[in-house]
C-alpha cells in the first residue's frame, strides 16, 4: 500500500509563536512555526530537548491556548475534546483504579454511547496489541510495555482522524519499542488517520513516518523537512536490516547536529 | 478468557506461611494476656480496696451488666437512638463535605479565599459549641446530628482536599483531551485518586461522628448512650458508666471494621 498524501493541509500551522512565563522571565519556545500536514500523512517532529515539540503538540490538541499565529485542524481551530482528535501521552496515563478494559472504555465512552459496540471495539483492539486475556488486569499488574500498549489501544479506540503522539515509546527498552512501533504501524495502516508524532528517537521517526520535521534548539523553528520514501506497509523490526533506512537515519543525524549547534 | 497472571503475587513457601501463622498466633495470644492482666489487675485493685470500687467499678460487675443490658434490651433503644443520629450525621456531613470539595476544586480562587476561615472553624472545639447547638436546634435529635456533622464535615473535607492534591497531571490532561467537563474530571479522576484518603476520612469520620453525637447526648440528655452515661455518672454508678463505655467501644470498633471492609473492596486496584 503506497501512501501519497495529498498536500492540501489537513493540519496547518502558520507563524505559530508560543512563550511561557516562568519566574518573571519570558521563555519563547516556538518562534514562527509554519507547517502543512496532509490528510493521512504520518509526520514526526524531532529536535533537541526543550525545542517546543511537545508544546506544538499541546497546541494542536487544544490543551494550550494559541498565543500568536494561526493553527487549523481540518479547517477549524484546535479544541481539547474535539471528537476528531486523539492524544497519547509520554507516560501511559492509565487510571490505576480501572482495568485495561476499563481504561479503554473510559475513553471510548466519550465517543460511543452504545455499550455493545464499545465492547466489541475494546476487545478487538486489545487483541490487536497482543493483550487478549488481559481485559481485567489492573495497570499495576502489567509491565511498562503492556501498559503503553493499553494506552495505544485507547488512543486508536477513539477512531479519530487526527492522532497526536507525544514520545509514546520513550520509556521502553529497545526490544519492546520495536514491538510497539510495529503494533502502531499495524493499527495506523488500517485507518490511515493523520498522525503527528513527537520523538527523541530518530530511528523511530524514520521507521514510522512519511516525513520527518527537524526542529532547532529553543526557540523552535523548522530547519529540515525530510521525506521518508521507504515503502509501506512497513515493519520497524524488519527495517533494521535495510540499508536505505540507516542512510536516512544518518542524514537526519547530521540535520539534528545542526539543530543542536545552529550554524551562524 | 484466561485470567491475567498476577505478577506481584509472591509464591510463599510452606515455611514462610508457617512463620506468618505463628507470628499471628503470638500477637493474638499476647493481646488476650494483656487484656486478662489488665482486667485482673483492675478487679484486684477494686477487691483489695486499693481504690474504692465506687470510683473505678469492677470488671466482674460491669461485664455481666453489659451482657445483661445487651440481651435484656434496655440499652438497645439507646444504641438505636445513638446509631441513627450517628448515621444521619455521617451521611449528611459526608455529602456536604464532598460537595464542598467539588465546589472548592472547581473554583480554586474561592478555595484560596475561604481557606483561612475553614481552618479557623476546624480549630474550634466542637464540644464547646454543643450548648449553642442545643439552643439553636432544641434538645431533640437535630442538635446531636448537627454536633456529629460538625466533626464529620471537616474531617472528610480536609482528607478529600489532601487526597485530591495527588492527582496525576497526566490524568487531567487525558481527561481534557477527551473533552470531559470539570464535574466529570472531579468524579472520574479526582475522587478515585483521593479514594484512599477519602476512605481514611470516612473511617475516622464515622468514629468521630459517634463521639460528637455522644457528646451532645451527654450534655442534652435524651435517650442515647451519652445520656445513659450521664445518668449513671450522676448516680455514682461507675459500673454502669463502664458498661456503656464498653458498648461504645465495641460499636466504634464494629463501625470502623465495616468501613475497612468496604474500603478494601472499593480500592482493590491498589492490590
Amino acid at each position: 500500500m503506497a501512501t501519497s498524501p495529498g498536500h492540501g493541509g489537513e493540519i496547518l500551522l502558520d507563524g505559530v509563536v508560543h512563550a511561557f512565563r516562568r519566574h518573571g522571565h519570558t521563555l519563547r519556545v516556538l518562534d514562527g512555526l509554519s507547517l502543512a500536514i496532509g490528510k493521512g500523512e504520518f509526520v514526526s517532529l524531532v529536535g533537541p530537548s526543550g525545542c517546543g515539540k511537545t508544546t506544538a503538540l499541546d497546541l494542536m490538541s487544544g490543551l494550550l491556548p494559541l498565543q500568536r499565529g494561526s493553527l487549523l485542524i481540518a479547517g477549524a481551530p484546535p479544541l481539547a475534546g474535539r471528537r476528531d482528535t486523539a492524544r497519547m501521552f509520554a507516560r501511559d496515563a492509565l487510571l490505576p483504579w480501572r482495568t485495561a478494559y476499563g481504561n479503554i472504555d473510559f475513553a471510548v465512552a466519550t465517543r460511543q454511547p452504545d455499550a455493545q459496540r464499545r465492547d466489541t471495539l475494546i476487545r478487538s483492539l486489545l487483541a490487536d496489541v497482543g493483550l487478549a486475556g488481559f481485559e481485567q488486569a489492573y495497570p499495576r499488574q502489567l509491565s511498562q510495555g503492556m501498559r503503553q500498549r493499553v494506552a495505544l489501544a485507547r488512543t486508536f479506540s477513539l477512531e479519530s482522524a487526527h492522532i497526536f503522539l507525544d514520545e509514546p515509546f520513550g520509556a521502553l527498552d529497545a526490544q519492546t519499542k520495536l514491538l510497539l512501533q510495529d503494533q502502531l504501524l499495524k493499527l495506523w495502516e488500517r485507518v490511515h488517520s493523520t498522525v503527528v508524532l513527537v520523538s527523541h528517537d530518530l530511528a523511530e521517526a524514520v521507521a514510522l513516518s512519511d516525513r520527518v520535521i527537524v526542529m532547532s534548539a529553543r526557540p523552535g523553528r523548522i530547519i529540515a523537512d525530510v521525506p521518508i520514501t521507504l515503502p509501506r506497509p512497513r515493519s520497524a523490526s524488519k527495517m533494521q536490516a535495510m540499508r536505505e533506512f540507516h542512510e536516512l537515519c544518518a542524514q537526519l543525524w547530521r540535520e539534528l547536529e545542526r539543530a543542536v549547534e545552529p550554524v551562524s | 478468557m484466561t485470567p491475567p497472571p498476577d505478577v506481584t503475587d509472591p509464591s510463599d513457601s510452606d515455611t514462610e506461611r508457617n512463620e506468618a501463622l505463628r507470628h499471628r498466633t503470638m500477637v493474638f495470644a499476647g493481646r488476650i494476656v494483656l487484656l486478662l492482666v489488665t482486667a485482673g489487675g483492675w478487679e484486684a485493685l477494686a477487691r483489695l480496696d486499693l481504690i474504692p470500687a465506687a470510683f473505678i467499678g469492677q470488671p466482674s460487675v460491669f461485664l455481666p451488666m453489659m451482657v445483661e443490658e445487651l440481651l435484656g434490651g434496655s440499652i438497645l433503644h439507646a444504641i438505636a437512638d445513638t446509631l441513627s443520629a450517628t448515621l444521619a450525621a455521617f451521611v449528611l456531613g459526608g455529602v456536604l463535605a464532598l460537595l464542598t470539595a467539588l465546589v472548592l476544586h472547581t473554583w480554586p480562587l474561592l478555595k484560596a479565599v475561604v481557606d483561612p476561615y475553614l481552618n479557623a472553624m476546624n480549630a474550634l472545639p466542637r464540644v464547646a459549641l454543643v450548648p449553642l447547638f442545643i439552643i439553636w436546634f432544641g434538645l431533640g435529635a437535630l442538635s446531636k446530628i448537627v454536633s456529629g456533622i460538625s466533626l464529620m464535615y471537616f474531617i472528610l473535607l480536609y482528607n478529600t482536599i489532601a487526597g485530591a492534591q495527588s492527582v496525576d497531571p497526566d490524568h487531567v490532561l487525558l481527561a481534557r483531551s477527551l473533552g470531559l467537563t470539570q464535574r466529570h474530571i472531579f468524579l472520574h479522576i479526582v475522587v478515585p485518586t483521593a479514594a484512599p484518603a477519602i476512605f481514611a476520612g470516612l473511617r475516622l469520620g464515622l468514629v468521630y461522628t459517634l463521639l460528637g453525637v455522644v457528646t451532645a447526648e451527654l450534655i442534652a440528655g435524651g435517650k442515647g448512650l451519652g445520656s445513659l452515661i450521664s445518668y449513671y455518672s450522676n448516680t455514682f454508678n461507675a459500673n454502669g458508666v463502664f458498661a456503656v463505655l464498653l458498648v461504645l467501644v465495641i460499636l466504634a470498633d464494629l463501625l470502623s471494621g465495616l468501613m475497612t471492609r468496604i474500603e478494601h473492596h472499593l480500592t482493590r486496584w491498589k492490590g
